[in-house]
C-alpha cells in the first residue's frame, strides 16, 4: 500500500507543469510585451491605482526572446507601482545566487524591514532586486550592497531612476 | 552536574541549528523550524541566524531503531558561498553538544553527545546536488557516521511565489547499518517560505518527510 501511495505522488507531481499553475499569472507574454515598452511604462505608473495586478511583470519579460544579457528594469506589483505613484525613487539592483524563493524571501525581510523602503520585490528569472523608496528617503550603493549581504548574497549591479525603468537618457 | 542539567543549561544560552538539507543559516535575524523523518531518526529544530554566515539552534532527535532520543544545540558555519548569476553554491560545517537520553523503556539512561560534520550543495534554478554527512558520538549509546548525496532536477522553472517542484535521488550510506546503502527517491515541493519533501525508501520500507518553514 506505501508503495502505491508514493507512485501515485510520484505521477501526481509529474503531472504538475508550469501550465498547471499559470493561472496565479493572469499576465500574459502579450501583456508583457505590452509593458515591455517604455512609454507605456510611464502609463502604467499612472494608472496604477485602477491597476489591480496581483503578480510581478517584469518589463523587460519576454517569453519569445529572452535576452540574459540585457539589463533587468523595475519589476511592477500592485504595491511597487503604488510606491511610484507616490513619487518612490525607483532602484533595481542585480543580485547574484539568487535561485529560489528562500532566497528571495531573505532579500524581502532585510529589506522590507527599512523604513527608507516603500516597495520590495525579487525576480527570479531577472535575477534582480526591485526597490522603490519612500519619497525623500536614500539608500547608497553601499547600504544598498551590504544589505544584500546580510540576506546572505551580493549585489552586481544597481541602476537608478531612469535607468531602473529602462529609460534610457 | 548531571548531563540533563547540562543540556537545559545549553538549551537557555541559545536557539538552534541544524544538519537540515536546507539551507542551515537564514537571512540576518532569520528563525527557521525543520522536521525530518528519515530511514533511522525523527527530528525537529529550530534555528536562529544572528549574522549571514551562522546559526545555531536547538534540536531534538529521535532513534527509532535505537529508542533513544538526542537534544543538541547546534551551531552551523556557513564557511563559502559561491555566487553566480545563475547559480549558488555552499559548504557549511556544523556540530552539536547535546544529551543522549534512553525512551520507550531503554534502560541506558542518558549521556553526553557530540557530533559534527559538513553539507555543501550546489543549486541552479532547475538543477540540484548536494552532500552531507554527519559523525555523532552519543556516549553509551554508540557512534554513528552517516553521509548522503543527492542529486535532482526541476521538471518546470516557476516564477517568484509559485510552487517549485523538484524530483530528487537520495543515495545515502550508514556503514554500522545492516543495510549500509540506500537509494531514496523523493518529491520536494517549495513555495514560498514552506518547503515539503516526500521520500520513500523502498529497500527498508521507510518513508522521508521533511517540512520546513521559514519565517
Amino acid at each position: 500500500m506505501n508503495h502505491r501511495l508514493f507512485i501515485s505522488a510520484i505521477t501526481l507531481s509529474l503531472a504538475i507543469t508550469p501550465a498547471a499553475w499559470s493561472e496565479d499569472h493572469p499576465h500574459s507574454s502579450e501583456h508583457q510585451h505590452h509593458d515591455a515598452a517604455v512609454g507605456e511604462s510611464d502609463t502604467a505608473v499612472n494608472e496604477a491605482p485602477d491597476h489591480q495586478h496581483h503578480h510581478a511583470h517584469p518589463l523587460e519579460h519576454s517569453d519569445d526572446a529572452p535576452n540574459q544579457d540585457s539589463h533587468a528594469t523595475l519589476t511592477r506589483t500592485d504595491e511597487i507601482d503604488r510606491a511610484l505613484v507616490a513619487g518612490g525613487t525607483p532602484i533595481v539592483a542585480d543580485v547574484l545566487g539568487v535561485v529560489c524563493d528562500f532566497c528571495a524571501l531573505a532579500m524581502n525581510k532585510i529589506f522590507g524591514s527599512r523604513p527608507e523602503v516603500a516597495a520590495v520585490y525579487v525576480d527570479l528569472d531577472t535575477k534582480a532586486l526591485s526597490l522603490v523608496l519612500s519619497p525623500g528617503s536614500g539608500l547608497s550603493d553601499a547600504e544598498i550592497a551590504e544589505l544584500a549581504v546580510q540576506a546572505g548574497y551580493r549585489i552586481a549591479a544597481i541602476r537608478r531612476d531612469e535607468a531602473a525603468l529602462g529609460i534610457s537618457s | 552536574m548531571s548531563s540533563r542539567r547540562l543540556c537545559a543549561a545549553l538549551l537557555l544560552l541559545s536557539l538552534g541549528s541544524t544538519a537540515s538539507l536546507a539551507r542551515p543559516v537564514s537571512y540576518t535575524g532569520g528563525l527557521t523550524l525543520i522536521e525530518e523523518s528519515d530511514r533511522q531518526a525523527t527530528s525537529v529544530l529550530v534555528h536562529f541566524t544572528p549574522a549571514h554566515q551562522w546559526s545555531i539552534g536547538l534540536r531534538g532527535e529521535r532513534n527509532r531503531d535505537q529508542d533513544y532520543a538526542l537534544y543538541t544545540l547546534h551551531p552551523t558555519w556557513l564557511a563559502k558561498r559561491w555566487f553566480g548569476k545563475d547559480y549558488q553554491g555552499n559548504l557549511y560545517l556544523h556540530g552539536g553538544v547535546g544529551v543522549a537520553e534512553g525512551v520507550s523503556g531503554n534502560p541506558l539512561g542518558e549521556d553526553i553527545a557530540f557530533h559534527g560534520g559538513l553539507m555543501a550543495d550546489w543549486e541552479t534554478r532547475s538543477l540540484f546536488a548536494s552532500y552531507r554527512s554527519r559523525y555523532l558520538d552519543a556516549g553509551h549509546f554508540g557512534t554513528q557516521f552517516m553521509h548522503a548525496a543527492r542529486a535532482g532536477f526541476a521538471p518546470y522553472i516557476g516564477k517568484t511565489g509559485d510552487l517549485h517542484t523538484w524530483l530528487m535521488l537520495e543515495i545515502d550510506h550508514r556503514p554500522s547499518e545492516r543495510t549500509s546503502f540506500t537509494a531514496t527517491p523523493l518529491i520536494r515541493f517549495f513555495k514560498g517560505p514552506v518547503l515539503l519533501e516526500l521520500g520513500y525508501t523502498f529497500s527498508i520500507n521507510q518513508p522521508l518527510i521533511n517540512f520546513t518553514y521559514r519565517l
